[in-house]
């Protein structure tokens, strides 16, 4: 072992690393006592910088290898998940700069980084040992920014509803892992799933899967592990439930993927309507199923627009989990761009909830009257934004979908059996398009009591506006990150291309 | 011997930590407290049954030792009255016992299932001290030590600032 190699490999998230000692430093410091404004620019734009630092590091020495043969994994398809997830955290921060909830700024940014370190070790590790130390570490810093807006009520109960909710569900997660760990007493992905083919099929797997299935639900928000959500993200600042509906999304399905097709290859089973079989195929189907039909009809109901889009995002777990259940490398790339176009749309629709918050003192469906006369370019944003997220053609919401699609009938193919799934999917998008237009109406549509022009600072324009961009562009050439994906999956796993 | 020993802490660890969660005689957060340490302590039994000697003396002094006189120190300062008894309602009550029951049959099934069929019982040949353990954590395993030094620093901040007064 090379403990130089180990820092070659681990270079992005030392960058981090060190950014964040330098960013708690600095508000420590020589900041202490200056104007929050200040402090908040400062922090903000070490953050940035230093997520652009380890984007550039990784896209100029692209390093490859395997250490302590798979505790850590670096290869292409983890590198470019890790550039979207701190492209993810950048904008993060700078969005976090239209609030102003908190005197502790350092702090803020500083945990921003440090969940964003966890989702880049969640990343990169196939041994289950490491992913749930990971996994510790990005749940620890999102509970903390959950409840980060200690005056606030709502979000001091959303800190602790995360919080519980999250314990038990790592609790499960821990049992399960320790059950694979007792059935085949290895750590690692590859080595498990070598085990799990030797031994006849045993009853404590299903339970191993079973409990593995719901630490990890928790943390992409499937039904029946959904219930935090909501309150969530209402209570929670906007900037942290944004990051716990973008960032934390992209590396926990980045997390089942690998855990599911490498780990319990061996264990898939079936979904398909007239030939079931035990596995964790059909566990995930039935999650899928619930969270696409619970998601999208209780979304209807909703008046606040953040818990609005909580239900939403509990029925696109739905959705990205067809790409799990294909299990195959085309439901991989198309789960992948799938979840990453969905963080750049929601992280867009919260930049825009965090400015109407900040503006009318509320996110109900009411506060968002007359933002087409009030802020032009916010509108705009929101207009493609929730678009995309109903999947209407010309966005990258629609292609995401449509992959996924594909991928789950191509996987199926000579028997067509998980075509209920499918056809449970495009029903419940129909659907959704009433409550995203909802709020459109609203935006578009009703007048409001008062029109003034909101002030939006330059920089969360730009923000909104590269993010509305990156969802036009990759609805209108979805190719240019799908080839980008496969070529790094083939590079990675040339075992798994098939 | 040593199975005498393995069922006798088994079931001591089962009992108390039935009785930390639902004691039928006490409903004071104290004595829960108290069956905790027990059940902590069984566990300990346990690991030391299995040759991992360094886990069952950092199980009694982090777990049974520190941890517990925090829980005890952050009751005794909430002032925690006897808790009272709610009535769960019948659709949640229904929810959980089918869950749980099925789980259960999941289990029961397992173990039936290690019963016709036992695993080759890899007897204990893994040195649970200290100097494995310490090779293990450097050679093998020391990324997730490393995580686990940030994990620590998270705890820190977010104490920091989570229990901070403030000023106005």
């Amino acid at each position: 072992m090379n403990y130089g190699e180990l820092l070659k490999l681990l270079a992005p998230e030392s960058i981090l690393a060190l950014t964040l000692l330098l960013v708690l430093g600095a508000d420590a410091t020589f900041l202490s006592g200056r104007a929050p404004g200040l402090r908040r620019a400062v922090a903000a734009s070490l953050t940035v910088a230093g997520c652009m630092g380890a984007i550039y590091w990784i896209f100029f020495f692209p390093i490859h290898g395997h250490l302590f043969s798979g505790v850590l994994v670096v290869d292409p398809l983890t590198q470019v998940t890790k550039q979207v997830l701190l492209l993810l955290t950048a904008a993060t921060a700078l969005l976090t700069l239209e609030t102003a909830f908190t005197p502790h700024v350092g702090e803020y940014f500083g945990l921003q980084l440090l969940a964003t370190l966890g989702f880049l070790f969640m990343v990169s590790s196939e041994d289950i040992l490491t992913i749930f130390v990971a996994l510790e570490l990005a749940s620890l810093s999102l509970y903390m920014l959950a409840s980060f807006a200690k005056g606030n009520l709502a979000s001091a109960e959303a800190g602790l509803k995360y919080f519980l909710y999250g314990g038990l569900a790592s609790a499960f997660l821990l049992f399960g892992f320790s059950l694979l760990y007792g059935l085949t007493g290895e750590t690692l992905l590859a080595k498990i799933a070598a085990k799990i083919t030797t031994t006849p099929r045993d009853p404590l797997l299903v339970v191993a899967i079973s409990m593995v299935l719901t630490g990890l639900g928790f943390k992409i928000a499937a039904v029946p592990f959904q219930l935090w959500a909501p309150d969530v993200y209402e209570g929670a600042p906007t900037p942290s439930a944004a990051l716990i509906a973008s960032g934390s999304k992209l590396a926990s399905f980045f997390l089942l993927e690998k855990m599911m097709t490498i780990g319990l290859s061996s264990a898939v089973g079936s979904g398909a309507f007239h030939a079931l079989a035990a596995g964790w195929v059909p566990m995930l189907a039935m999650l899928a199923g619930l969270s696409l039909i619970v998601g999208n009809l209780t979304a209807l109901a909703q008046t606040s627009v953040k818990r609005l889009l909580a239900y939403s995002a509990i029925a696109h777990a739905g959705y990205a989990l067809l790409g799990v259940i294909a299990n195959s490398s085309q439901g991989f790339v198309a789960l992948l761009f799938y979840v990453m176009t969905y963080g750049f749309t929601v992280l867009g629709a919260f930049g825009v909830v965090a400015v109407v918050e900040r503006q009318t003192g509320s996110d109900r469906l009411e506060a968002f009257a007359g933002l087409s006369r009030r802020s032009p370019v916010l509108a705009g944003v929101l207009f493609v934004c929730l678009l995309s997220l109903a999947g209407i053609p010309p966005l990258a919401g629609f292609f995401g979908k449509f992959y996924l699609f594909a991928a789950i009938l191509r996987a199926g193919a000579p028997s067509l059996g998980i075509l209920w799934l499918v056809i449970l999917a495009i029903a419940l998008s129909a659907v959704s398009l009433f409550y995203y237009l909802q709020v459109l109406k609203q935006a578009f549509v009703r007048e409001a009591p008062l029109e003034l022009p909101f002030s939006v600072k330059p920089s969360t324009q730009l923000v909104l506006i590269l993010l509305a961009l990156c969802v036009i562009l990759f609805g209108c050439a979805p190719d240019l990150l799908v080839s980008k994906l496969l070529l790094a999956l083939k590079a990675a796993a040339p075992g798994l291309v098939f | 011997m040593e199975s005498l020993f393995f069922y006798l802490f088994a079931a001591l660890a089962v009992v108390c930590g039935i009785l930390m969660v639902a004691n039928p005689f006490s409903r004071n957060p104290v004595t829960s407290a108290m069956f905790m340490v027990l059940t902590m302590i069984s566990l300990a039994g346990v690991f030391v049954l299995l040759h991992a000697y360094f886990l069952a003396a950092v199980q009694i002094l982090v777990y049974a030792g520190a941890v517990m006189v925090l829980f005890l120190f952050v009751i005794m300062l909430l002032n925690l009255k006897e808790e009272e008894k709610r009535k769960p309602g019948w659709v949640r009550m229904g929810f959980g016992l089918v869950s749980a029951g099925l789980f259960a049959a999941l289990l029961l099934r397992s173990v039936a299932a290690a019963r016709n069929a036992p695993l080759e019982t890899a007897a204990a040949t893994v040195d649970g001290g200290v100097k494995p353990l310490g090779l293990l954590l450097f050679t093998e395993y020391p990324l997730p030590f490393e995580i686990m030094s940030i994990l620590l620093l998270v705890g820190m901040v977010g104490v920091v600032v989570l229990s901070k007064k403030e000023l106005k």
